[in-house]
């Protein structure tokens, strides 16, 4: 029985980026004496702090006023999380797979299919540290591969992600899985050689743009944007609120998308369904519209940009012969002349800023980099940076620590546990491989590509190179050690990964995990880590749009079974390597980089940014501190006025300063790339890709698939929770009881089809086929189907052509890139 | 008196009220207010979800449903040793230890919310948190956790109840849980002149009763859309452009789609 109805309230910060970043504070009560979550709840900033210390800010527009609350708006992601420390699906012991036999025969082919047995965890270390041995002497430190680069718990001390590479760096190097800039590929391939808008090509002045809309705007494009769903991984409900906001102002929110997504389901004014990745055709026949009714800014542009006549040309039909109107955009994307001409007027006489996440399927698709730039193109055309007029996030307020990115009034100070961070920072590798190229690169090398390809790099990285793998007189892959195993479920062409895992190059694939789910099940070596509810550390939330703060995270529970932080996991390692000597000798203390835990949580804190009249011991008392409001907030521009206003003094990061219609830098490094030339174009198919319907291959596999970032998951995590999977939209359960990813279908189709609500289908191509549940819906247009992506991989047949049952559709994505020269990566397409 | 006030206006449908009571509930007891809540399939609270119309209208409402501590409780009728109890604050509390195996409690209430427990062969629904309440919270856990402020709990007096109602099954057993902007029915439709190929902007579009009476007058706006919102469920008759058309919405709300202007 448990009678301590309030129990010991700590700080856990609930939200699920990694990389150091933390969000969503959340107070936990936890029942010491029992060793137990008692529950997850909203944290409170006015513990301690005063509105007053705070500076508590309001917007005040049209008679009405906003204000953040003194309670973090945390999401059910975070409030389930229980279910995810206790879940079942733990993994309660280190493991080694039956049939695969260090010291003697090792069946590569029957990793994913084989069972695993219990061992110690000094066995498990042994032999961890045996493999990283002998690949160091037989072949070369580049031989292991790490796959360090997943979202999850955001864990700073204890990092969930690239404490191996602490390890790896110590004795010798690595191979790197090298994260694409996955969440804004099109923006960072395309719209940054228009307006330059580094690091993700996404518009990096955004300060008080909210205020902006709030008293000048008429109407807000939810262009391929769900806040009701992307906000929550890491930010939680305050875009929710200010949807609400807007709705309050009059501001009329138009949705441009082929799924009615949460947002659009309870706060659209306006839906406009357009054919999945054929938004280019829709832009490029409303920039027509405003040509020829002369509904444009030409004095902006003549001012603010260079190449516009070039673009305006190809808009007309000078290149090609064909005229971009709105009937020829008509048969390509689903929407009808007379809608598109309507909201091109609509747009061209109100003030109208488009809003993101961070850009949905379509920025993410084959050629994504097209309707990105286009998507400035226009902008530009409506003179952009005027009253009521921006692109701005309603995500990752406070990304790589820019203070320009908060469109609400930004605290005086974004706090940085960096010194703390004892997982991998993006930099430069010797060794490294583009994360779609895996499978290649395992199976084919060498491999080849151009530019550092993470995140964050400035646009100038995408002309360097080419870098190849394996490196002048390097070796293969032979070793895999991961700390993100659901390569299979997120990335694209995971059937094809799924056969590389098991190829007969890898000698030794080892997971640390605290989850027994998608490539895990690959692993000859399993090592269990565990959820931060387990162990201390230090977090922040800089994403909730109401204040930034950092917290002391108490351990909640002891350690569930044998597992142990991913740090201690490869601690573990580390200690075991100091027995071979020379460059292994005093490799954990090494490793430990000479502090305790306790001493790097206080390095972290001590280098937060915090007052300094905060001594470590109140700030554990307290929990928390959290930034004021900065006393000038109303006096910042709003997002790029200061580029409109004066486009010389404020220039963009472009070679011209300028928005560049015509890309010199594009035309002098790929003159040939007909994929990506210098000016955006509506692209039908490439080398990789004939994805579009009216294609050949489109008769074949006629419907557009929407993947979606999952509403009640974060890629693949949490799809283990049963709080989740009872709801009736949530899974859909077959006929044979099993919960299965929903696929949404138009009645139209499904008609067509005869498909109904509750059938089990097969969603396929010649890559190989998932299973999904149907849910027959309006939510979705026809000709397009949805099933969100990251689904837990549950296959029947393994590999190329094969077939999972879980609906983890990723694995019969497309691996090309978007052209030779862009390490994009899509996902749509039957 | 404590009572419920339920805004479906700012209902996002996030499902924090129906995860947070679960968090709550399940798998820890609360005795005596609560014996602990099986792990699935029990929702004291239930975000409840409705799709509504047609492409390019559609739109989702959400209904948080909860228990109403009525007044005039069937459950607690249905209650033999007074296993079913009114709180200090009014909240209805379904005793634990005194319901095992009263399936009645269960069958009596009129919206579902009672659940059984198989494994403690119990009768289970929201406690209205009352454990919390009695240890000094303002709010129970469902209504701490909305985000929107669409959930609110307080004593009765102090709520706006302004246009507020009971849920349908709990109509005049006295629920003190109240609903604001339940979701009634829309009419949608666009007016499109297609010898042109143009929206028609600004033409009046008029809903009216089979009485023949006009109930509202829109104008079709920039998209050449009008939409006819929160109307009683009924058949009507849509006038626009000089043409008439059928708007049958008993049982379901309508997008006419495109109109062809004539
Ligand atoms: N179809 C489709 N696919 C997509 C996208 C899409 O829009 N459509 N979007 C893409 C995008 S933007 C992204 S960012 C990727 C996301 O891809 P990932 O970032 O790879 O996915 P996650 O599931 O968030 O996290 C990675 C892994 O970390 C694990 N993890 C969580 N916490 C911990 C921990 O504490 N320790 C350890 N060792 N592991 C932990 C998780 O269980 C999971 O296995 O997916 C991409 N894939
Ligand atoms: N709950 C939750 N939150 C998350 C994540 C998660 O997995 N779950 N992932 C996090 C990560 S890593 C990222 S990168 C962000 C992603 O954030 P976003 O990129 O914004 O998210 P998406 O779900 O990919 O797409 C948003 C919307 O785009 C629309 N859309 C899809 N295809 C098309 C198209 O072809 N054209 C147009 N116009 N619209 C389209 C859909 O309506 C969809 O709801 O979210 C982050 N937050
Ligand atoms: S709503 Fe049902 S369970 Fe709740 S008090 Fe009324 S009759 Fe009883
Ligand atoms: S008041 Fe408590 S028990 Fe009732 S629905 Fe809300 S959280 Fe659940
Ligand atoms: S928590 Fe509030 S907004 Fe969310 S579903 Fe429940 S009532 Fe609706
Ligand atoms: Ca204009
Ligand atoms: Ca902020
Ligand atoms: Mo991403």
């Amino acid at each position: 029985m448990t009678t301590n109805v309030k129990g010991t309230p700590i700080v856990k910060g609930l939200g699920f980026d990694s990389f150091g970043l933390g969000a969503n504070a959340c107070t936990v009560d936890i029942d010491e004496e029992q060793d137990k979550i008692l529950r997850i709840r909203p944290f409170h900033f006015d513990e301690h702090q005063t509105p007053e210390e705070l500076n508590a800010w309001k917007l005040e527009a049209r008679g009405k006023t906003f204000e953040p609350g003194f309670k973090t708006l945390i999401s059910p992601l975070s409030l389930c999380y229980k279910k995810r420390v206790y879940s079942k699906n733990r993994i309660p012991y280190p493991m080694r797979r039956v049939d695969w036999d260090p010291n003697g025969e090792r069946h590569p082919e029957t990793r994913g299919t084989s069972g695993y047995e219990r061992i110690s965890w000094d066995e498990a270390a042994q032999i961890v540290a045996g493999e990283i041995k002998r690949m160091h002497d037989e072949y070369s430190p580049e031989a292991i591969l790490c796959e360090i680069d997943g979202h999850g718990e955001t864990k700073v001390v204890h990092a969930a992600h690239g404490c191996i590479t602490q390890l790896l760096d110590l004795c010798g190097g690595f191979t790197l899985q090298a994260r694409q800039p996955d969440s804004w590929e099109g923006w960072y391939w395309g719209a940054k050689h228009v307006w330059g808008m580094d690091p993700l090509g996404q518009q990096n002045q955004q300060n008080n743009v909210i205020k902006d809309i709030s008293e000048h705007g008429d109407a807000v494009l939810f262009w391929g944007c769900d806040p009701e769903t992307t906000p929550l991984g890491w930010g939680g409900y305050m875009a929710s609120r200010l949807c609400y906001w807007f709705t309050e102002l009059g501001i009329k929110q138009i949705h441009i998308s082929p799924d009615v997504n949460y947002t659009n389901a309870v706060h659209a004014d306006k839906w406009i369904p357009v054919l999945p990745n054929t938004d280019a055709a829709l832009q490029l026949a409303i920039a027509y519209t405003w040509i020829k009714e002369g509904t444009y800014d030409q004095a902006y542009l003549d001012t603010h940009a260079v190449g516009f006549e070039n673009f305006r040309h190809y808009v007309l039909g000078g290149e090609d012969g064909v005229p971009k109107t709105p009937k020829w955009a008509e048969r390509i994307c689903g929407v009808p002349s007379y809608t598109i001409k309507a909201l091109a007027r609509y747009w061209a006489a109100h003030a109208v800023s488009i809003a993101h996440c961070n850009g949905g399927s379509f920025i993410r698709s084959c050629f994504a980099h097209e309707p990105a730039r286009l998507e400035v193109a226009l902008l530009g055309m409506q003179g952009v940076g005027k009253p009521g007029a921006n692109q701005f996030k309603f995500m990752e307020w406070t990304l790589f620590g820019i203070p320009t990115l908060d469109p609400l009034p930004p605290s005086v100070h974004i706090p940085s546990l960096g010194a703390a961070y004892r997982g991998y920072v993006t930099g430069t590798k010797a060794s490294f491989i583009p994360k779609t190229m895996i499978p290649e690169a395992i199976m084919n090398p060498p491999v080849q590509w151009y530019g550092h390809i993470a995140a964050g790099f400035p646009r100038e990285d995408q002309f360097d190179g080419p870098y190849t793998f394996p490196p002048e007189g390097g070796s293969r892959i032979h070793m895999v050690w991961s700390d993100s195993p659901c390569w299979e479920t997120c990335w694209n062409g995971g059937f094809k990964m799924q056969d590389a895992l098991r190829h007969e190059s890898i000698e030794c694939v080892v997971v640390q995990h605290p989850w027994m789910e998608n490539d895990t099940l690959f692993a000859d070596i399993i090592l269990p880590s565990n959820t931060k509810f387990e162990t201390e550390d230090i977090g922040t939330d800089c994403d909730s749009g109401q204040w930034n703060v950092v917290f002391y995270e108490r351990q909640a529970i002891q350690p569930i079974g044998e597992s142990k932080s991913d740090k201690e996991v490869v601690a573990e390692v580390a200690r075991a390597l100091e027995q071979y000597g020379g460059v292994y000798e005093g490799m954990l203390d090494k490793y430990l980089g000479g502090k305790t835990d306790d001493e790097w949580i206080k390095v972290g804190f001590e280098t937060s940014g915090v007052p300094e009249d905060l001594t470590f011991e109140e700030f554990k008392e307290r929990q928390y501190y959290a930034f004021p409001t900065r006393e000038d907030w109303k006096d910042i521009p709003a997002g790029i006025r200061q580029f409109h206003d004066d486009p010389e003094g404020h220039p963009l990061r472009t070679p011209s300063g300028k928005l560049e219609y015509y890309s010199t830098t594009l035309s002098h490094y790929f003159p040939d790339d007909r994929e990506r030339g210098p000016i955006p174009h509506w692209i039908d198919e490439g080398a990789g890709h004939q994805e579009r319907q009216y294609l050949e291959r489109g008769r074949k596999y006629p419907f557009l698939l929407v993947s979606n970032h999952p509403h009640f998951r974060v890629h693949a995590q949490h799809d283990d929770v049963t709080w989740f999977r009872e709801i009736e939209t949530c899974k859909v359960t077959g006929p044979d009881g099993y919960k299965y990813e929903p696929v949404w279908v138009n009645p139209v189709d499904a008609g067509k089809l005869g498909l109904s609500t509750g059938d089990v289908v097969k969603v396929y191509n010649e890559r190989g086929a998932v299973l999904g549940g149907v849910i027959v819906t309006e939510r979705i247009m026809p000709g397009a189907v949805y099933q969100d992506h990251g689904a837990r991989c549950d296959t029947v047949v393994l590999g190329e052509g094969g077939l999972d049952r879980g609906g983890a559709n990723n694995l019969i994505a497309p691996t090309a890139t978007t052209s030779k020269n862009a390490q994009n990566r899509q996902q749509i397409g039957l | 008196m404590k009572a419920f006030l339920i805004d479906v206006a700012k209902c996002n449908g996030c499902h924090n009220c129906q995860i947070s009571c679960k968090d709550e509930h399940c798998g820890t007891e609360w005795m005596p207010y609560a014996a602990d809540q099986p792990m699935t399939g029990h929702f004291w609270c239930k975000v409840e979800e409705k799709v509504r119309g047609s492409v390019p209208v559609v739109r989702v409402s959400y209904t948080p449903l909860v228990c109403g501590h009525c007044d005039d409780a069937p459950c607690a009728a249905a209650a033999k040793d007074g296993a079913v109890y009114r709180h200090d604050d009014g909240l209805v509390v379904i005793d634990p230890a005194k319901a095992k195996g009263q399936r009645a409690i269960m069958d009596a209430c009129p919206m579902g919310a009672i659940y059984w427990n198989e494994e403690l062969n119990l009768p289970q629904k929201c406690t209205g948190c009352a454990h919390l309440l009695d240890d000094g919270w303002a709010e129970p856990r469902c209504v701490d956790a909305c985000p929107t402020g669409a959930l609110s709990f307080g004593e009765e007096g102090a709520l706006d109840l302004k246009g507020a109602e009971p849920l349908g099954p709990l109509v005049g057993l006295g629920a003190h849980a109240w609903y604001k902007n339940l979701p009634k029915r829309f009419v949608a439709g666009c007016l499109v002149d297609f010898d042109s190929r143009e929206v028609v902007v600004d033409a009046e579009a008029v809903l009216v009763d089979e009485a023949g009476t006009e109930v509202a007058r829109v104008p079709t706006d920039d998209f050449g859309d009008f939409l006819f919102d929160q109307v009683e469920p009924a058949a009507y008759t849509v006038r626009v452009a000089g043409r008439e058309l059928a708007a049958d919405v008993r049982e379901k709300d309508l997008n006419l789609g495109d109109i062809a202007l004539r």
